[in-house]
């Protein structure tokens, strides 16, 4: 296995919407929402506190929006930032794949 | 309810106040607003978390200004279940957001006793030497001082059992599997 620590929920959240475009804060919230069917509600401050480590860390970028009339700061995602959510992805898929055969082989 | 927002954001730094304060009641104005149509408990919860959530972002902020501390977010209420190396005990969140909801009252109260006495009462001090001697000007500053390496220890132990790790720790370039 490996010694990277793997990412909390509303930090795997954010950057799988991040990854399919730029967004602003509330947008971010409301896709999180949808994403999760609703399950993951998070908190304004909660969501800021994520941004403000990821782009501490440069797996995200904040530019002025230019599609927004009232010049909203947004978020989108960096190479690294990229690279680390499919780092993530192949874990899950991995660790996914690993209890499918053994629920699997406990249930035959 | 912004005013109320906008307050407890005054707890947050004042380097995180400049950078993401406006954003942040932005966003905060966003959801009041698409929520105008939401009644009694679903109401109270969003208001509730969105409160708590400022407040324990506060906490955070000021433990890793103070520590120095740049690891991942601490404070992610009930979401941390995919984060097998994570430990925080529940409680310390739970203290340090009393804490701050202390100190939040306490200079409330400090403004209201301010905001009732009259304006022509005559002013306190300074302190003459006969009304703080030498041993009690000691023992203020030993007691002080001991609180404030109690208050520095615990939350540092509470730092350390919480395994908490740097994203910088993570090696986005190495495949993890």
């Amino acid at each position: 296995m490996t010694d990277s620590p793997s990412l909390s929920e509303p930090v795997l959240l954010i950057l799988l919407s991040l990854v399919e475009r730029p967004r602003h804060g509330y947008a971010i919230l409301q896709d999180i929402q949808g994403m999760s069917e609703g399950r993951v509600r998070l908190s304004t401050g909660t969501l800021y506190g994520a941004l403000a480590r990821l782009l501490e860390d440069g797996w995200i970028e904040r530019f002025q929006s230019e599609d927004s009339s009232r010049g909203k700061q947004a978020y989108r995602l960096t190479a690294i930032g990229r690279r680390s959510l499919q780092a993530e992805v192949s874990r899950l898929k991995q660790l996914t794949r690993v209890a499918g055969l053994r629920v699997a082989r406990k249930e035959s | 309810m912004l005013r109320v927002y906008r307050s407890v954001l005054t707890l947050y730094p004042a380097a995180y106040r400049r950078v993401y304060a406006e954003e942040m009641l932005a966003v905060l104005a966003e959801i009041e607003f698409d929520a105008a149509e939401q009644r009694g408990w679903s109401k109270f919860a969003r208001r509730v978390r969105e409160t708590s959530g400022l407040l324990a972002g506060a906490a955070t902020e000021h433990t890793r200004q103070c520590l120095g501390y740049t690891g991942a977010s601490i404070f992610l209420p009930g979401r941390t279940r995919m984060r097998s190396e994570f430990r925080f005990p529940k409680a310390t969140a739970v203290l340090m957001t009393v804490v701050l909801v202390a100190v939040l009252m306490a200079i409330e109260k400090a403004k209201a006793i301010s905001a009732s006495i009259p304006p022509n009462s005559t002013p306190v001090g300074p302190i003459q030497p006969e009304h703080f001697s030498t041993v009690t000007t000691f023992l203020v500053i030993l007691a002080l001082a001991l609180s404030a390496a109690a208050i520095g220890w615990l939350v540092t132990f509470a730092l350390r059992r919480s395994g908490v790790q740097r994203f910088s720790a993570v090696h986005p370039g190495k495949p993890t599997v």
